[in-house]
């Protein structure tokens, strides 16, 4: 090998020694930057005031229980007349007034619903002779839905009132039912207002209004609805002895008052 | 639904369309038929009603200033606190009772199911935080929005919108940053429900780079067009039952 390859050897080699240092300076001081921005970053950080906590934990979302029972009902918002059929033209079945007789809204019971032609019907259950019609009437002639989770079942035969709560029994109590010459009627009714403070012991304390009608006194006034309240008489209970109303002891129709919401499906057997 | 994503759709155009659904939701026509001599809520009645609900929820702060301002809680952030109360109680109500009734479709009816869960989670916390300053919940009436397919998509994309632009506008309006921060764990829990109805009507899940605030004003002028505030049904009374006894 001549003098002059060796030297041009070197040459190369002592470039390519030179350039390798330079880049692991260049690779050092890159790593060197950015540990200090991470450092700065960091301090920076810590020099912000500390947070506030939130003022409310929003908790685990609240689902609906699967196994809840309900039923719904609505009040009547605008007089209408309930329909056979969910058409305009469908033959007319009762009156809907706004008011029951004792002033409050006048509720239904809602059982389902159908669209035609635009206009979204509803089948309700009336409060009518004879007892357990069913109609529809256009869902703007009602108000808000409300929900419940209860049904009251009085039979007749046992003379024994239970209220259930999304299935599970919660109240029962010994009823008084209609004499044979007045019965109370049978059939799937509902709970339509509550009325308390009017001061006749007759009904004793809490007087619950029900879709149900007797069907002897029919010319009773206010058209013979079918109450449940409390009694002045309570030695008679249990027993057949109203005029169709479901009377209970005022300790029991007291506390029914305030397990039993307005809307509860009643049936009586 | 189309299924075609549509672009920019804003806040305004979605009150619009929320607004065209509510008009052709109402159904008076059906009642003319029916009725014997209807007697008729105007709708100024009940848009009156509704506002000086929403109005009175504000105002109500006043009266327990003293209480709030020992649990450091500003008369200014119960005022926002209760007006977000009630947005909620109008929320959680509407997704319940479409959950309840069950009249829309699977998809739909999966996401009322699940942001109606988080809608009664957000009223239960905001009652816990106002506690004895919370206000009951006002009666709604849906009408036929919680089973029609189309007025109920429409309303819920309407009201996740806008829950979200109002709590733009509420956050820096907050006097206490602890519920500044709370706020803001809402406000991003909404908006996802918004860009998930969205995208569930096929509309963009993320319409603009910026989302404008909607102030409460608005808000409650808003609400009260909807009409789902409706009066409470007496259902209780005093008069002497006429019952068979």
């Amino acid at each position: 090998m001549s003098r002059r390859a060796v030297a041009a050897a070197l040459t190369i080699g002592l470039a390519l020694v030179i350039a390798a240092a330079a880049i692991r300076v260049a690779r050092d001081d890159r790593a060197a930057d950015v540990g200090s921005s991470g450092r700065s970053l960091a301090a920076a950080a810590r020099a912000l005031p500390r947070p506030e906590g939130p003022a409310f934990v929003v908790g685990k979302p609240a689902r609906l229980r699967a196994d809840e029972t309900r039923a719904r009902s609505a009040p009547v918002v605008r007089p209408a007349v309930a329909k056979a059929a969910p058409a305009r033209s469908a033959a007319a079945v009762a009156p809907l007034p706004v008011e029951t007789p004792e002033g409050t809204s006048n509720i239904v019971l809602v059982l389902g619903e159908r669209t035609r032609s635009g206009t979204q019907w509803v089948r309700v259950r009336l409060p009518v002779l004879p007892n357990g019609r069913t109609a529809w009437v256009p869902r703007a002639a009602l108000g808000g839905y409300r929900f419940v989770h209860t049904r009251l079942l009085v039979d007749r035969e046992r003379l024994r009132a239970t209220l259930f709560y999304d299935g599970r029994p919660i109240f029962h109590a010994p009823v008084g039912v209609g004499r044979p010459e007045w019965p109370t009627p049978s059939g799937r009714f509902y709970i339509r207002d509550k009325l308390a403070g009017f001061g006749d012991p007759f009904y004793g304390p809490v007087a619950f209004g029900t879709s149900a009608r007797s069907a002897v006194l029919t010319d009773w006034p206010a058209g013979g609805f079918v109450g449940i309240h409390g009694t002045n008489e309570p030695q008679l209970i249990p027993g057949q002895v109203s005029h169709g109303c479901i009377r209970l002891r005022n300790a029991d129709i007291l506390r029914l008052g305030r397990l039993m919401p307005v809307g509860t499906p009643l049936v009586i057997r | 639904m189309s299924n075609v994503v549509r672009e920019d759709v804003t806040l305004e155009q979605t009150w619009g369309e929320l607004a065209q659904t509510l008009e052709a939701v109402d159904i008076d026509g059906a009642l003319q038929e029916t009725a014997a001599g209807a007697v008729r809520a105007t709708r100024a009645g009940l848009f009156r009603r509704a506002f000086a609900t929403l109005a009175g929820v504000a105002g109500l702060a006043t009266l327990a200033e003293d209480a709030a301002a020992a649990r450091g809680q500003t008369k200014n952030d119960i005022a926002i606190l209760r007006f977000d109360l009630v947005l909620e109680y109008l929320q959680a109500g509407l997704y319940t009772e479409a959950e309840r009734l069950g009249e829309l479709t699977p998809k739909t009816l999966g996401w009322a199911r699940v942001v109606g869960a988080h809608e009664r989670a957000h009223v239960q916390a905001i009652k816990n935080l106002l506690g004895r300053d919370t206000v009951p919940s006002p009666t709604f009436n849906y009408g036929k929005v919680t089973s029609d397919e189309k007025a109920f998509i429409k309303t819920a994309v309407g009201f996740e919108d806008l829950t979200a632009a109002l709590l733009k506008w509420q956050a820096p309006r907050l006097d206490s940053r602890s519920i500044v921060a709370a706020v803001v764990t809402l406000h991003s829990v909404e908006t996802r429900h918004a860009a998930w109805i969205r995208h569930i009507v096929g509309l963009r899940p993320a319409a603009r780079a910026f989302d404008q605030p909607a102030s409460q004003q608005r808000m409650a002028e808003l609400i009260a067009a909807t009409h789902f505030i409706s009066s409470r049904p007496r259902v209780t009374g005093r008069r002497r039952p006429k019952y068979t006894g």
